[in-house]
C-alpha cells in the first residue's frame, strides 16, 4: 500500500509520518505515537471514547483517516493540561465527582471543551445535546452535565 | 471509650476520589494501554453455526502466512473452564455450541496479519439440530448441548441432570406451601420475562498473556477477580496457582461481565506456543456483544396467596434462567436470584424452584444484580396488580407485608440491618405518591433486596513507612465503583494520617494479597474489615515499641484520633513518627476478614443484605409510545455512607442503567441464535439526552459486622428499577407489561389495539 507523508501537530509537537491509506487517526495516535489517553471503545463512531480535537473541533478519531489530518492541529486530553495546570473542565470533573470508571472521561472532557468554545454559556438541555454522542455506561451523566454547566461562562 | 476510638472525620468529609486526577488527565492506565516489548497480537476465528460438529480444521495456510507466529485450535488445548461447572473450552474442541464461539486463534506481528491469517483457516462443520428457547431446551427430545455433562468437574452446589440441558436446579421451601394456598382468600398467578442484556462497558475485553521459559504465566487482563482467575486457571490447567501471575490495571467498567475465565485462556493457549513473547488480544465491539456474555434472560412465574385484608400468606415462584451454551456463573446466578425470588416480605409459606437450562446462544453470566432483578421485576410487578385488585394502595400493601429488623425473611434468615421501610417511605414522599400529575403521567414504586454471596474472604496488607506514608495492598479491582478511594479513606481514618499520605496498590497477585473477587457488592464490607484489622495490627506493634521505650505496660497506652496517649504525653502517629520509627523502618500489618457462618458453603443466605426502593414518575406519549422517565428516586440502605459523592453516583448510575434495561435494551437473536444488534447503534444504551432527574437518597441502618456499619452498594440500584417503571407505566395508561424492555413499539401497538377493541 502506498504511503503518504502527513504533517500535523499533536499537543503542540509537530510530526511528519508516512501514513497508509487505511490507517485511522486513532491508530496513529494510540499505536504509533503511543498517546494512550485516547481511548478505543467501538471503532465505529458510536461511543465517543476516542474523541480528540482537530483544529479545535471534537471528532471521533476512529472515523478519521490519518491522511486527512495533514496540516491540522490535534489535541488529546493530555494536551489540555499544559504546564502541569489542570483545565477548568478537568477541575470541574474532579470537584463534581463526574467520574466512575474513567474510560469515557477523555472523550467527554474534549467534547465539552470544543462545545464551550462554540457556546460559552450553554443551558442544561444544550449540554445534553452536545454530549449525546459520548456514552457512559456507569451513568455519570448528571454529574458530567453539572461539571460542564458550572464551567460555562458566568455559571460558576 | 473503645480501645480504638476514632471519629469518622475523614469518612464523612467530601474529598475528591483518589483516582480522579489520573482519570481527568488521561494518565490512568487500562489493560489496552499496555504495550510490551516483542508483543504479538491475537485474533480469534469464530463459529458461524449455533450447533455443529467440527470435522476438520486445516491451519497450514494460515501458519505459512508471513508474520504469523502461532495458530492454535481447541484439540491442542484440551482444558475446560468454569467457576462452579467446568464445561467451557478455550476454543471449541469437538463441537461448537453458539454462533460466535471461538474455534481457533492466531498470534501475529500485528492485528492485520492475524486477521488475514484467520481467513486462511479452513474448518469443516457438520451442522447439528439446535435449540434457542430454554423451555424447549428442557424437553426430552431437545438437542443436547453437553453430552458429557455428568463427567464435568463441578462444585457440590451444582445439580446437573445428565442427558438433559439442565445444568442447575434449586428448590427452597419454608412452611407448607399447599397449606398456605389453602388458607388464602385469593390466589394470583402471573408470568414475567426478562431479556438478555449486554453489559456494554465502554472498555472492551483485553488480555495480554506471556509464558516464561519456566512455564510461569503472566496475565494483564480485564478481570474483576485476579485471585479467582488465578485459582480457576490453575485448577483447569492442572498447574500450581503460584505459577500464574495476574495483574489487573484500572477497568473501564465491568458490571459483572468481566469475570470468570474469558479471553485469558485463549491468550494462554497462544502464548504457550510462542514462549517469551507477550500475546495481546483485544476484542472488537462486535465481539464483545456476540462472544463474551450477557445477562440471563428469564421466565419467572409467581403465584401468590393473600388474605382479603392484604396479608400475604403464600408465594410459589418458578424461575427459568437461560444459561446459553456454557454455564459460566449461571449456577450461582440461579441460586442467588432464587434466594430473592419471594421478595422482601414476611411470608410464612414459601416455595421457590429454579432451573438453569443450556441453549445454543452466547452464555449468560453475572450482571449487576446477579439474578435478582429478574425475580424482583416479577414479584414487584405482581405486587401492584394484587394491591389494585384488593382495592389497596400499592404503598400500603407493601408497608403491611415488608420485612423489618428482627423478622424472618422468606428464606428463614433473621433480618438485621434493614432500612427497607424507611427507603420505601422516603421514595414515596419524594415522588409525591398518590398525587396525580396529568393524563398520561403515572407513578410507580418497587422495593427489593440483594444479598452478598457468602462466604468469601479478603486479605489486606498495610505498610507504614518511616515518613508516615502508608501503602495499602489490596486485590480489589477499581472498575469505577470507587472502592479504592473508600479503602484509602478507611486507612487514613484508622491511623489518623492525611489522605494524601495513603497509596492504594491494587490487583497484582505477586504483590497484593488474596481477595475472593470484586463482585457481589462485597468489597467495602470485606476488604474494609480486613483493612481495619491490618491497621489495628500496626497500632499494636507501635504500642509494643512505645511500651518498651517508656518502660510501661502496653495497656497503659491508648490510641485515639491518630494519637498515642501515654499519661499526659501525646504522640501523633503522623507528626511524631520519628519518635516511633527510625529512618528506613517500616511496620507491616496483615489483615484478614471472612464472615463467621454456621451453615455450609453456599447454604448461607448472605452476611449482609442491601435494601432498596425506587420511585419513578413517567409520562407516556400514547401516539408514539415513548416513555419519558421524568423523575426517578432511589433510596438505598447502605449501612453507612463511606463516601457520599461516590455512593450517590453509584445509585444514580445504576438507576440510569436500569432505565435503559427497562425501556429499550435487548439483545436480539435471529433464528440461528446470532445476535442481530451487536453495536451501540442498534443496541441503544442511555445517553445524556435520555435522562432527566435522578434523585439518590441514602438510608443508613448500620450493620453490626460492617466497617463502621457499612454494607454494599453497587448492585442495589439495578434490583427494583425495572418493576418501578413498569408500575408507573401501568399507572399512566392502565396496561401491565409483563416483559421488558417496554419499548415504544410495544406500547403504541398495545394502545392502538385497545382503541380498536
Amino acid at each position: 500500500m502506498k504511503k503518504t507523508s502527513v504533517t500535523f501537530t499533536v499537543n503542540g509537537t509537530k510530526y511528519s509520518l508516512d501514513i497508509s491509506p487505511n490507517e485511522t487517526l486513532l491508530d496513529v495516535l494510540r499505536e504509533r505515537l503511543k498517546l494512550k489517553d485516547v481511548k478505543a471503545g467501538c471503532l465505529s463512531g458510536e461511543c465517543g471514547a476516542c474523541t480528540v480535537l482537530v483544529n479545535g473541533k471534537a471528532m471521533n478519531s476512529c472515523l478519521i483517516l490519518a491522511v486527512e489530518v495533514d496540516n491540522t492541529e490535534i489535541v488529546t486530553l493530555r494536551g489540555l493540561s499544559r504546564d502541569e495546570k489542570l483545565h477548568p473542565l478537568q477541575e470541574a470533573f474532579i470537584r463534581e465527582s463526574a467520574i466512575q470508571c474513567g474510560f469515557c472521561t477523555p472523550g467527554f472532557i474534549l467534547t465539552a471543551f470544543s462545545y464551550l468554545k462554540e457556546n460559552p454559556k450553554p443551558s442544561i438541555q444544550e449540554i445534553k445535546k452536545a454530549i449525546a454522542g459520548n456514552l457512559c455506561r456507569c451513568g455519570s451523566y448528571p454529574n458530567i452535565i453539572k461539571a460542564i454547566y458550572k464551567v460555562g461562562a458566568g455559571n460558576e | 471509650m473503645s480501645e480504638y476510638a476514632m471519629t469518622s472525620k475523614i469518612i464523612d468529609k467530601a474529598i475528591p476520589r483518589i483516582d480522579a486526577l489520573e482519570k481527568v488527565t488521561g494518565h490512568a492506565v487500562y489493560t489496552s494501554d499496555i504495550d510490551l516489548p516483542n508483543m504479538l497480537y491475537g485474533k480469534i476465528l469464530r463459529s458461524p453455526y449455533p450447533h455443529a460438529r467440527i470435522k476438520k480444521i486445516r491451519t497450514e495456510r494460515a501458519e505459512r502466512l508471513p508474520g504469523v507466529k502461532a495458530v492454535v485450535i481447541g484439540r491442542e488445548f484440551p482444558y475446560l473452564f468454569g467457576e462452579t461447572l467446568k464445561d467451557k473450552p478455550a476454543l471449541a474442541i469437538d463441537k461448537v455450541r453458539y454462533v460466535g464461539e471461538p474455534v481457533a486463534a492466531v498470534a501475529a506481528v500485528d492485528e492485520r496479519v492475524a486477521e488475514e491469517a484467520l481467513s486462511l483457516i479452513e474448518v469443516e462443520y457438520e451442522p447439528l439440530p439446535y435449540v434457542l428457547d430454554p423451555i424447549e431446551a428442557m424437553n426430552r427430545d431437545a438437542p443436547i448441548l453437553h453430552e458429557g455433562l455428568a463427567e464435568y468437574k463441578r462444585s457440590p452446589i451444582v445439580k446437573v441432570f445428565p442427558g438433559t440441558n439442565i445444568c442447575n436446579y434449586v428448590v427452597y421451601e419454608k412452611g407448607d406451601i399447599e397449606k398456605g394456598f389453602a388458607e388464602s382468600d385469593y390466589i394470583f398467578e402471573d408470568t414475567f420475562k426478562a431479556p438478555a442484556i449486554a453489559h456494554a462497558a465502554i472498555e472492551p475485553y483485553v488480555t495480554i498473556a506471556q509464558v516464561n521459559f519456566d512455564g510461569r504465566i503472566t496475565l494483564w487482563t480485564t478481570n474483576d477477580s485476579p485471585y479467582r482467575l488465578q485459582v480457576g486457571l490453575a485448577e483447569s490447567l492442572n498447574i500450581d496457582p503460584s505459577n500464574i501471575h495476574v495483574i489487573v490495571p484500572y477497568m473501564g467498567g465491568s458490571f459483572g461481565g468481566k469475570g470468570g475465565v474469558k479471553l485469558e485462556a485463549i491468550a494462554i493457549a497462544l502464548a504457550r506456543k510462542v514462549v517469551g513473547y507477550p500475546v495481546k488480544i483485544e476484542l472488537t465491539r462486535e465481539e464483545v456483544f456476540t462472544s463474551t456474555c450477557t445477562s440471563h434472560s428469564s421466565i419467572v412465574t409467581v403465584k401468590t396467596g393473600v388474605k382479603k385484608d392484604g396479608t400475604i400468606v403464600a408465594r410459589y415462584v418458578k424461575a427459568i434462567y437461560d444459561a446459553g451454551a456454557y454455564a459460566e456463573k449461571g449456577p450461582t446466578v440461579l441460586i442467588q436470584g432464587c434466594r430473592g425470588a419471594a421478595g422482601p416480605y414476611r411470608i410464612p409459606h414459601v416455595k421457590i424452584e429454579g432451573y438453569l437450562s443450556y441453549t445454543n446462544k452466547i452464555p449468560g453470566d453475572a450482571y449487576r444484580g446477579y439474578g435478582f432483578f429478574q425475580t424482583q421485576f416479577a414479584v414487584e410487578s405482581q405486587m401492584d396488580d394484587i394491591a389494585r385488585k384488593l382495592g389497596l394502595d400499592p404503598l400500603e400493601f407493601r408497608l403491611k407485608n415488608l420485612i423489618k429488623e428482627g423478622d424472618i425473611n422468606p428464606l428463614g434468615q433473621e433480618v438485621v440491618s434493614c432500612g427497607l421501610e424507611k427507603c420505601l417511605l422516603k421514595v414515596a414522599e419524594s415522588i409525591g405518591w398518590g398525587r396525580k400529575e396529568g393524563k398520561y403521567v403515572g407513578k410507580g414504586i418497587a422495593i427489593g433486596f440483594k444479598n452478598t454471596k457468602t462466604p468469601s474472604s479478603s486479605a489486606v496488607i498495610v505498610r507504614l513507612n518511616w515518613d508516615a506514608s502508608l501503602e495499602v495492598y489490596t486485590s480489589l479491582v477499581e472498575e469505577g465503583q470507587g472502592s479504592k478511594h473508600i479503602l484509602a479513606k478507611i486507612a487514613a481514618n484508622e491511623l489518623g494520617i492525611p489522605l494524601n499520605k495513603v497509596k492504594v496498590i491494587t490487583s497484582d497477585t505477586d504483590i497484593t494479597p488474596w481477595d475472593t473477587s470484586t463482585t457481589s457488592s462485597r468489597t467495602v464490607f470485606h476488604q474494609g474489615n480486613a483493612l481495619i484489622d491490618a491497621c489495628r495490627k500496626v497500632i499494636e506493634q507501635i504500642k509494643d515499641r512505645l511500651a518498651e521505650k517508656f518502660n510501661i505496660q502496653r495497656s497503659e497506652i491508648m490510641f485515639k484520633d491518630g494519637e498515642f496517649i501515654i499519661g499526659k504525653d501525646r504522640i501523633s502517629l503522623h507528626r511524631d513518627i520519628n519518635r516511633v520509627l527510625r529512618t528506613g523502618e517500616q511496620i507491616v500489618g496483615h489483615g484478614f476478614y471472612e464472615p463467621k457462618i454456621s451453615a455450609k458453603l453456599w447454604e448461607h443466605h448472605g452476611i449482609f443484605w442491601m435494601y432498596v426502593a425506587h420511585g419513578v414518575e413517567v409520562e407516556v406519549d400514547p401516539e408514539t409510545g415513548i416513555v419519558v422517565v421524568k423523575k426517578a428516586v432511589i433510596a438505598q440502605d447502605v449501612g453507612k455512607a463511606m463516601d457520599k459523592a461516590t455512593l450517590e453516583l453509584q445509585l444514580i448510575g445504576g438507576t440510569i442503567q436500569g432505565i435503559g434495561n427497562t425501556l429499550y435494551e435487548e439483545l436480539k437473536f435471529d433464528k440461528y441464535g446470532k445476535i442481530e444488534n451487536p453495536n451501540f447503534r442498534d443496541y441503544h444504551i442511555p445517553t445524556a439526552l435520555d435522562i432527566s432527574e435522578v434523585i439518590p437518597i441514602i438510608v443508613e441502618q448500620p450493620h453490626p459486622e460492617g466497617p463502621y456499619g457499612a454494607k454494599g452498594v453497587g448492585e442495589g440500584p439495578l434490583v427494583t428499577i425495572h418493576a418501578a417503571i413498569a408500575n408507573a407505566i401501568y399507572d399512566a395508561i392502565g396496561v401491565r407489561f409483563k416483559e421488558f424492555p417496554i419499548t415504544p413499539e410495544k406500547i403504541a401497538l398495545t394502545i392502538k389495539n385497545m382503541r380498536i377493541s
